[in-house]
């Protein structure tokens, strides 16, 4: 077990270095120079000359991207162009947004998913698993930002239970803050639960049909409680999966959820930087969200082994 | 001996339409698709109201006789909009999907059949394009090299080429200690020869099925990206693009937001249909091979 | 004389339109085995759900079933919930898959126990201990916290038997349960059965396709055909006086011996077609630790032997014993660690894939599943045209058709089965076009691995005159991999025993399956169903 989780580490770090370069270079080969839109188009060129020098733009590349990479590791992502504040600080304060919603989305669409899975299975061919299916088929086929929208018009616009968007920060008090994140985490939420409750109800049909399955029912154990005892923990192995899959997709649905509740998160900020072309922070951020994915895959990978004794020993 | 193989029992063509004609999801998600393709192909030819005609005093319509979908903030005619939107709905989530395939499922087979460090080195690629969230990295290369529907295109269509390459190398994998595969081998035959002749007619279900999942949604992703401003540019119609605008509209018209959402909806649950159906159609049990 | 614990009356059972059992009869009574035989189809899985009450949904069921004179057909889940695993056990055919992955053989053992008996968790595990010792598990080797991959497919198959056993049912079905099992596990296995059946005094349906297993272990036997019992009673009377015809079909095909001109002298010009020098192949051990690896596995370790022109050779073995990846070097789909091999004077070893070309063309190769020996999206004429990709000169159309049909009829079948595709064929059927494949560029020796253990044994036999029939008239050298010591007895001249990678004995085939010199050949011939010896033994006994 310690020797997978080694192996995985081992993997683990050589994706992330891979990842980083590529961003890097990605945002290296981007026409414009950094100096100058900073310093704005009347600036004199001996200032963006010495702002390079300062900047150390005119270093080597493999040295600009090892200094880069090793701030990041110490938490200097750099200074802002724009904004000429250290991009750590940005991040930080949009972090505070971003994260609970993407948490929050996270928890929201996994405890809709798995019980509807469950019941869907354990219901299978009856009219109440169809409605279930044809809810699903419809969930996954609804684009998220659209659905957030929808919620704005009928809960904010219409109703007026909640803020149709900003958000008052955390300072104003949890609940309201919490509130302000609610319709965009069940926006991005829905979407998700379907496809996961989709997954869950076909790995348990899946391993319903399994030879240990009849095992286990020729113990006497009712069909129920098999499902419970034996399908459910291999069922899990497909649904981890998707699980890691779906947390990358729900950072990036962030970004546009976020630009449809005007909430300040990490998405808004990507946006703005991309349009002042402030590519240190969208460097930063990218990198940022791909490590974080990267992780949460590590971890999933370390649940795989927890649920299936097979992998231990590989 | 000790695992039962499962016979891949060949369906013929009669056997397919007479599964197709009765399997439900097929034939409707079929049916979807087929008017959504007709009405793209159909808007070249004529559309109710010139698109690109802006009539002021018409503007902010409610669906109506003379407009069935209502008019937007500039009068233009919605369901013309619509109309002419899902060309590059359908175009942008083809040519990503067309991407895809191209690149992925060569890789994905040259893998399996290779084995070894190629496989550990695709494997590990595939590895790293996953770990950037598709929308956000489609973000980032829209907003670096331009806006526009070509880079919108790309973006969507690099993400497409590790899922095909994985759905491909996945099936390949479980053909090659098939002894029809062997018998192959020992008939002298290179590892080329065997991919294109016993490998992809075999996997080319798998393929079919992810094309139409990745399909839709590739119309997912460009709707998004447009909607965010980094897909297709106006004044070009787009679905993504009618929901921005109609979001400042929401209170006044609703309808703006409504009718484009229920189109992508509409598109993205057809194909989906039509992917479970060609599931259950085609041999469903080459996925449960190992 | 005890009650009968299970008597099933005029079982009829249906799915949709398709009758599975008709009128089915069938008693057994405390510490009695009873053989249910039949080929595949015959219904004979069908009536052991039936009785466990695991049948598919659509299922529909006449007559009467009882249980200690309790109507099993008309019994609530909940009752029959409570008899399974407690009073009904039931032992599978796949012993890979039959045990949870994820749960321990102590859980999946004391599960039954504490479900049926309310036991706290020590109490169920120390019975469960105790039962996984009874079954050849002692818990000094094998702890309750071992997970099924840990353990191989006898062990595997024992832990069924454990947690089918662990309350002492009265009535125990198995269902194929040696199958999957090479003949050494397999004698095992029954062996073990037997002694639970005495100790415990339980009834046990036997199921299998294998006269010879049911013959040795069966009291009474009923032999089942389409869903219908063609014949039943005392063993030792129905398999001597054979009244039945099928019965007497039956029986003949599991003893059948082709006729075979050249069993005695073999074709050819007696030149060594294959040679073996000091060939190994090894395998990388298991992982251990961040870099380093276990010892290497020595699938075939130093083998060397050689076939002649025209000679059909066995190479038997037990599961695991390396005769397959053997076989897979001599086909020079896998390349030996070391040693040379050498086909009809080319170190096939050393070669290229496209220097192997001629060897290829007088070397192919008949596999053990008939499913999975074609391309289901190939008309049978591309697939049994494969080989002639290796002919030098380019094949045009009609003459490569013309081939195809000389093959097909050389097999038995017609030339019309060209332009149909695999899955309307038969087992059988498919046997003979993977032979007509292997046969159609006319090469000198034919590697079959397991070529007839899928089939049924009256499918087994016409194969294996086909087999023979091959040697009288085309000369063709046979390698057959095995562990089936009748195959071998009825169709080759020689016979190699490989044990752990080696060959531990080599000979004609006669002597060494009747003088045994080694162990290893001594426990394969003793594990061997014999339908003969059991008769015999019945007969004596009785």
């Amino acid at each position: 077990m310690l020797s997978y989780a080694l192996r995985r580490i081992a993997v683990v770090l050589i994706t992330l270095l891979a990842a980083s370069a590529i961003v890097f270079a990605v945002l290296e080969i981007v026409p414009g120079d950094p100096a100058r839109l900073m310093l704005g188009m009347n600036a004199g060129e001996d200032a963006i000359a010495a702002l390079r020098e300062q900047m150390g733009l005119n270093q080597p590349l493999l040295i600009r991207y090892f200094s880069w990479l090793g701030g990041l590791l110490s938490g200097d992502f750099g200074r802002s162009y724009t904004y000429s504040v250290p991009v750590i600080d940005l991040v930080r304060e949009r972090l505070v947004v971003s994260l609970p919603l993407a948490l929050m989305a996270l928890f929201l669409s996994t405890a809709i998913a798995i019980p509807v899975g469950i019941f869907s299975a354990s219901r299978r061919g009856t009219a109440s698993d169809a409605g279930v299916m044809a809810a699903t088929q419809l969930g996954i086929a609804i684009p998220n930002f659209w659905f957030a929208l929808l919620l704005v018009y009928v809960f904010a616009v219409t109703l007026r239970l909640v803020p149709a968007g900003g958000f008052p920060g955390w300072q104003a008090g949890f609940w309201p803050a919490l509130a302000s994140l609610l319709l965009p985490a069940i926006a991005l939420a829905l979407p998700q639960a379907a496809i996961l409750s989709r997954v869950t109800r076909s790995a348990l049909l899946d391993v319903m049909g399994e030879d240990y399955i009849r095992t286990a029912r020729a113990k006497g154990l009712p069909a129920n409680i098999v499902l419970w005892r034996h399908a459910l923990r291999n069922a899990l192995i497909p649904v981890l999966t998707i699980l890691g899959l779906q947390f990358s997709f729900l950072l990036a649905g962030t970004i546009i959820i976020e630009n449809v509740f005007y909430l300040p998160g990490l998405g808004r900020l990507v946006f703005q930087a991309i349009t002042q072309r402030d590519l240190i922070v969208v460097e930063s951020v990218v990198v940022l969200l791909v490590a974080t994915v990267i992780i949460v895959n590590f971890l999933v990978d370390l649940a795989y082994a927890w649920a299936d004794p097979r992998l231990r020993r590989r | 001996m000790e695992e039962e193989l499962i016979a891949l029992e060949h369906e013929d063509w009669r056997h397919f339409t007479r599964k197709a004609f009765t399997n439900r999801s097929f034939l409707a998600g079929a049916l979807i698709t087929a008017v959504v393709v007709a009405v793209a192909l159909f808007s070249f030819a004529w559309t109710p109201y010139d698109v690109t005609k802006l009539v002021i005093a018409d503007r902010l319509q409610s669906p109506n006789a003379a407009h069935w979908f209502g008019t937007d903030h500039f009068g233009r005619d919605i369901l013309s909009m619509i109309m002419v939107g899902s060309r590059n709905s359908i175009a942008v989530a083809l040519i990503a999907v067309g991407i895809g395939i191209a690149v992925g499922v060569p890789l994905g087979c040259w893998a399996a059949a290779k084995r070894g460090l190629a496989d550990e080195v695709l494997m590990r690629a595939s590895d790293i394009v996953f770990a950037f969230p598709a929308l956000l990295s489609a973000v980032m290369i829209t907003a670096i090299f331009g806006p526009g529907i070509v880079n919108a295109i790309i973006a969507i269509g690099i993400f497409n080429i590790p899922v095909f390459a994985r759905v491909a190398r996945g099936g390949a994998l479980a053909l090659w200690p098939r002894e029809f595969v062997l018998a192959a081998r020992a008939s002298g035959k290179r590892a080329g020869l065997i991919t294109v002749q016993h490998i992809l007619p075999n996997i080319a279900n798998l393929l079919l099925v992810q094309g139409t999942i990745q399909f839709s949604l590739g119309i997912l992703a460009e709707a998004g990206l447009s909607y965010v401003g980094l897909g297709t540019q106006p004044p070009a119609p787009s679905w993504g693009r009618m929901l921005f605008e109609a979001q400042t509209m929401m209170t006044i018209a609703p309808h703006m937001a409504i009718v484009p959402g229920l189109a992508i909806i509409v598109t993205v649950l057809g194909l989906n249909l039509l992917g479970d159906g060609l599931r259950d159609v085609l041999d469903p049990r080459l996925r449960r091979q190992r | 004389m005890t009650g009968p614990v299970l008597e099933i009356e005029n079982l009829s059972l249906s799915i949709g339109r398709h009758a599975i059992l008709k009128d089915v009869d069938l008693t057994v009574r405390a510490g009695e085995v009873v053989g249910l035989v039949g080929e595949s189809g015959s219904g004979k899985s069908m009536t052991a759900l039936t009785v466990m009450g695991l049948l598919p949904h659509a299922a529909r069921t006449a007559g009467s079933v009882r249980f200690i004179g309790e109507d099993l057909l008309s019994a609530t889940e909940d009752r029959l919930c409570d008899l399974r695993g407690d009073d009904i056990g039931m032992v599978f055919q796949e012993p890979m898959t039959a045990l949870n992955p994820v749960k321990t053989i102590g859980e999946q053992v004391a599960e039954g126990i504490r479900w049926h008996t309310g036991a706290n968790r020590p109490e169920a595990e120390s019975r469960a201990r105790a039962i996984l010792a009874r079954v050849g598990l002692p818990e000094e080797k094998f702890p309750l916290s071992r997970y099924p991959h840990e353990l191989s497919g006898g062990q595997r198959q024992r832990v069924v038997i454990a947690i089918a056993c662990a309350l002492h049912p009265k009535l125990l079905i198995a269902d194929e349960p040696t199958t999957a099992l090479d003949v050494v596990l397999q004698a095992q296995i029954l062996d073990l059965l037997r002694e639970l059946v005495a100790e415990n005094d339980m009834g046990l349906i036997l199921i299998s396709h294998d006269l010879g297993v049911v013959a040795d272990m069966a009291d009474r036997i009923a032999i089942l055909r389409r869903g219908e019992v063609q014949e039943a009673g005392e063993t030792a009377s129905v398999l001597r006086e054979q009244k039945h015809p099928y019965t007497r079909a039956l029986a003949e095909a599991s003893t059948h011996v082709p006729a075979w001109a050249n069993a005695a002298t073999p074709p050819g010009d007696e030149h060594r077609l294959l040679e073996l020098e000091n060939v190994a192949r090894h395998y990388p051990g298991h992982r251990k630790g961040l870099f380093g690896r276990g010892e290497p596995v020595r699938a075939v370790d130093g083998v060397g032997f050689s076939v002649r022109a025209g000679h059909s050779v066995a190479l038997v073995g037990q599961s695991g014993c390396g005769k397959s990846t053997l076989a897979r070097m001599i086909l020079a789909l896998d390349r030996p660690t070391s040693g040379k091999i050498v086909f009809d004077g080319m170190e096939t070893s050393a070669l290229g894939e496209r220097a192997l070309r001629p060897a290829r063309r007088e070397m192919q190769v008949v596999f053990q599943d008939p499913y999975g020996s074609f391309d289901p999206r190939q008309k049978i004429e591309t697939s049994v045209a494969e080989p002639l990709h290796l002919m030098d000169e380019r094949m045009g159309r009609r003459e490569k058709r013309e081939r195809v049909t000389e093959a097909l009829v050389e097999v038995g079948m017609t030339p019309a089965d060209r332009d149909k595709y695999p899955h309307e064929f038969s087992g059988g059927q498919r046997q003979r076009l993977a032979i007509a494949r292997a046969i159609i560029t006319r090469p000198k020796l034919v590697v079959a691995d397991e070529p007839v253990s899928a089939l049924d044994v009256s499918i087994r036999a016409q194969i294996l005159d086909l087999f023979a029939k091959l040697n009288d008239d085309l000369g063709l050298a046979f390698l057959f991999i095995t562990h089936d010591l009748t195959v071998a007895r009825a169709i080759t001249h020689d016979v190699l025993v490989m044990d752990h990678g080696k060959i531990v004995e080599t000979g004609k085939t006669s002597t060494v399956l009747d003088h045994p010199q080694t162990d290893v050949t001594r426990r394969l011939i003793a594990a061997a169903p014999d339908l003969q010896r059991a008769i015999t033994r019945r007969l004596t006994a009785g």
